[in-house]
């Protein structure tokens, strides 16, 4: 395959509606929550990636697709801007170290199988003193450190544009890099929920982790086995609906916030149809062809109803049959905390799918009231 | 007094000399009893404790994550007060000011280590973040830590932002205004947020543009001026302190709740 | 906690108690009434405190342009066509259809980027997130809920145009056919 072609792929299938899905569909088989992927991650070898061999592979994956980067006209323009290197050293930091902490959990897992402790352990008894088995590691991590910072700094000027002009919109704007999970966040909802509603969820949510997570398995040790499930939910979020987001903003997003394949030429004029359309649209113009009910309420009685279905009528359904076990066990309130903070999360993905499967712009449409979900 | 012994290694006399007694007690660290009174006589080692189960030191454990953070913490605060000699928050010198640390400041580098430290220090958070969850280390006890750690992460990600606008460029204005204006969004309290057309009496809006959250953050319509000096005093000063104080948090409950975590 | 409770509540409903204990249940009485009154003091200095400082937040006087500010004559306006004379100091384009001119703010209502005015599209532009706007201001495109807003526009005695930004007329609450958001020409 000529190069050239290799690249057009990787533009066709970096497009969100792609590899969004790939991701997220292949992400339960890498982090098997159940016993049926894990039958089907090890027969497949998908637990490969969590071997010595498996991370090698992954960060030369990583490296070819920057280099291949670095010299294609386009990509090199997004990829050396200074304050895009961090995203750089992001892709590889948190590969590495969510790898070596899944190969320190396989390593664990296969000693517990085996009734052995975990490789932390150590007698209780036989400590070792801080000064200096600490104390050195530290200082020279430090030294290392400011070692490393002191180069980056020589080697790359920090960014400074034009000076503010409050009337010229650069185009494309971006926040900084840490934000555009959020501003990506924005392309699918309304800034209420992308800019306060979720980031204030996302906290509490953290903050909420050890009173929600009651599996007392697994503190103090690198184990995937013993918290399979709680991995999985919590690596989903952090991985593809955070990290990934972030990539998609810095490298895939250009003028007028379109989609550019990483090596595509960021064209100002590139024409997209953005035509979306609401959920009342769609069900009294479209359905039913009739127009639009004057009354508020009655225009949007089905997204109403689609959401507070989705918030109040599915918890309670789930309760009834697959999380009847769950439920008992985790107790009412920490059960309403999981089914809010999950619906939640989720209530991203499914906006997603939405607006890409029938253009979906609001499931409820009041901006009269600046109430658009 | 005792004649010094010439025989003796300097390092050694030096040691024993009254000065470097009454600095630090404990002498040169070789013996047992020496090394341990090393840590706990310095009110900063005594972060630590003296003694510590073998995995807990360990770069492979911990990753160093935690006490790169804090580290690259105080980096940004030296490097910090040192942009502060020559920066100017004010919407005339503001970008000349920054020009100037590349091209007339001595060493011209001190912006590039405190940008690329900020930027570190986000990623470094993140990876101790990740590194907690993977060992579990938030489970009972060290439930109500993590919660100081959430608070943490989220005061690095304010201070990186806050910071952002200072240099007064387009990059710096557009994202502030982009970001702020989120703001405007916030329900109740937000001029364009829903419910915010409930606060009113009578025909009179209780919140509006000249009223609401995001007026208060700016100082201001728009990012401007008021919104300038907010943003510096925050990042200078106001946000550090409070991140300082939840670090002390941070760090006297890691003590408390039994050190660092471990396998039973 | 709930032990603090229990002991006012008991002392305010009394009348149960011995006659024996009168005196003693008298003082404690008052004991705990000063002691709610004295709570209850600080708890409202505090609160005070804290919206003086929430207060404190809201300058009273701000450095910002104008609000209100002259445009010129009616007829400087050709129709059809979009002025940007007035974007960059003032936040308004002057836009002149058939009928009418109107000032529209080049406030995006997604986050309040700036939007760009394309001659040959006949659309604003917004370069953050792509919403398009047709010349009238209503939204067509992109992820913006609602249309631009108008400011106020008025004649002065001398003939000019005042536009005055304090007030806004928004489209989705029908407030574009108020007489004071377009001038007719
Ligand atoms: C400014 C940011 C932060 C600083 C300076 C900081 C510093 C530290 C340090 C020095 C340690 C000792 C162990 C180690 O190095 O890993 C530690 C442990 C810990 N941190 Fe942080 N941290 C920060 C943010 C966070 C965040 C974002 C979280 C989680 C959301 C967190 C949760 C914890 C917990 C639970 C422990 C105990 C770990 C254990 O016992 O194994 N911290 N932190
Ligand atoms: S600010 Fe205009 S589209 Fe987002």
């Amino acid at each position: 395959m000529s190069l050239a072609a290799l690249k057009s792929v990787i533009d066709a299938i970096s497009a969100p509606t792609i590899s969004f899905t790939i991701l997220t569909v292949a992400f339960p088989f890498f982090f098997p929550p159940t016993d049926w992927f894990e039958k089907i991650h090890r027969k497949l070898g998908f637990w490969r990636l969590w071997t010595k061999k498996g991370g090698i592979i992954g960060l030369l994956l990583i490296t070819a697709f920057f280099v291949l980067g670095y010299f294609d006209k386009n990509f090199n323009i997004t990829l050396t801007k200074p304050d895009n290197f961090p995203i750089v050293l992001l892709i590889y930091s948190m590969f590495f170290y969510i790898w070596l902490g899944m190969y320190k959990a396989y390593q664990n897992d296969e000693r517990l199988d085996a009734g052995l402790k975990p490789n932390e352990y150590n007698d209780p008894d036989d400590k070792v003193l801080v000064w200096p088995d600490l104390v050195y590691i530290e200082f020279i991590a430090l030294i290392l450190f400011q070692v490393f910072l002191i180069v980056w700094s020589i080697l790359v000027a920090a960014p400074i544009e034009e000076p503010a002009n409050p009337a010229a919109t650069p185009n494309p704007s971006k926040a900084p890099w840490y934000f555009l999970g959020l501003q990506e966040m924005l392309v699918y909802f309304d800034p209420w929920l992308a800019g306060v509603v979720f980031p204030t969820m996302i906290i509490l949510g953290l903050m909420a982790i050890p009173y929600m997570d009651i599996n007392k398995k697994g503190d103090g040790y690198y184990t995937f086995k013993e918290r399979r499930v709680g991995i999985f939910i919590f690596m989903y979020g952090w991985i593809v609906l955070w990290l990934f987001l972030i990539v998609i903003g810095t490298f895939f997003r250009g003028p007028n916030w379109n989609f550019f394949g990483p090596f595509e030429y960021w064209d100002t004029h590139k024409v997209v149809a953005l035509n979306n359309v609401n959920l009342s649209e769609l069900f009294w113009v479209k359905l039913l062809a009739k127009g639009l009910p004057s009354n508020i309420l009655i225009r949007e009685s089905l997204g109403f109803i689609a959401v507070f279905v989705y918030l109040f009528v599915l918890p309670v359904i789930l309760i009834k049959t697959k999380l009847k076990g769950t439920y008992e066990t985790y107790g009412p309130t920490r059960f309403v905390s999981l089914m809010i903070f999950g619906l939640g999360m989720l209530a991203l993905p499914i906006k997603m799918y939405l607006r890409w499967a029938i253009n979906l712009k609001y499931i409820v449409a009041i901006p009269e009231w600046f109430f658009n979900i | 007094m005792e004649k010094p012994d010439n025989k003796k290694p300097l390092l050694e006399r030096m040691g024993e000399s009254q000065v470097w007694k009454s600095i630090i007690r404990s002498g040169v660290p070789r013996t047992r009893r020496q090394r341990m009174h090393a840590i706990l006589g310095s009110v900063f080692l005594h972060l630590h404790p003296a003694r510590l189960p073998k995995h807990a030191v360990k770069v492979g454990y911990t990753w160093c994550m935690g006490g790169l953070s804090f580290f690259l913490f105080v980096n940004l605060t030296i490097t910090g007060i040192l942009l502060m000699f020559y920066y100017r928050p004010t919407v005339e010198y503001a970008f000349t000011d920054i020009i100037d640390l590349a091209e007339q400041v001595p060493l011209g580098i001190m912006r590039e280590l405190h940008r690329w430290t900020a930027h570190a220090m986000v990623l470094i958070v993140w990876l101790h973040m990740v590194r907690v969850f993977m060992t579990g280390s938030y489970k009972p006890p060290r439930e109500f830590n993590w919660g100081v750690g959430v608070i943490l992460m989220t005061l690095t990600l304010l201070l990186s932002f806050t910071g952002y606008l200072l240099p007064w460029d387009q990059l710096a204005i557009w994202a502030v205004t982009v970001g702020s204006n989120m703001a405007r969004a916030t329900p109740f309290l937000g001029h364009e947020g829903p419910g915010a057309a409930l606060l009113a009496i009578g025909d009179i809006n209780l919140i509006h543009v000249g009223s609401d959250v995001r007026f208060a953050l700016l100082g201001g319509r728009f990012v401007g001026e008021a919104t300038l000096l907010r943003f510096y005093v925050l990042h200078c000063i106001g946000i550090p302190f409070i991140a300082m104080i939840f670090m002390a948090v941070h760090f006297w409950r890691i003590r408390k709740d039994g050190g660092i975590s471990g396998p039973l | 906690m709930s032990e603090n409770k229990q002991a006012p509540r008991a002392a305010v409903g009394s009348s149960t108690t011995s006659p024996g204990s009168d005196n003693n249940d008298i003082r404690r009485r008052g004991f705990f009434r000063w002691l709610a009154l004295g709570w209850l003091a600080f708890a409202a200095a505090t609160g005070g405190f804290f919206i003086v400082i929430i207060r404190f937040l809201y300058p009273n006087v701000l450095f910002e342009p104008p609000q209100t500010f002259k445009i010129g004559f009616p007829d400087e306006f050709s129709p059809n066509s979009v002025d940007t004379r007035f974007k960059k100091k003032h936040n308004a384009w002057v836009v002149r259809d058939d009928e009418s001119i109107f000032a529209l703010s080049t406030t995006c209502t997604h986050l309040g980027c700036t939007p760009n005015w394309l001659l040959t599209e006949n659309k604003f532009k917004c370069p953050c997130h792509g919403s398009g706007f047709r010349i009238t201001g209503i939204n067509f495109e992109g992820p913006a809920p609602r249309p631009l807003e108008r400011f106020k526009i008025g004649l002065l005695d001398d003939g000019q145009i005042l536009v005055d930004k304090t007030k806004s007329y928004k489209w989705e609450k029908g407030e574009w056919e108020n007489k004071d958001s377009f001038l007719k020409v």
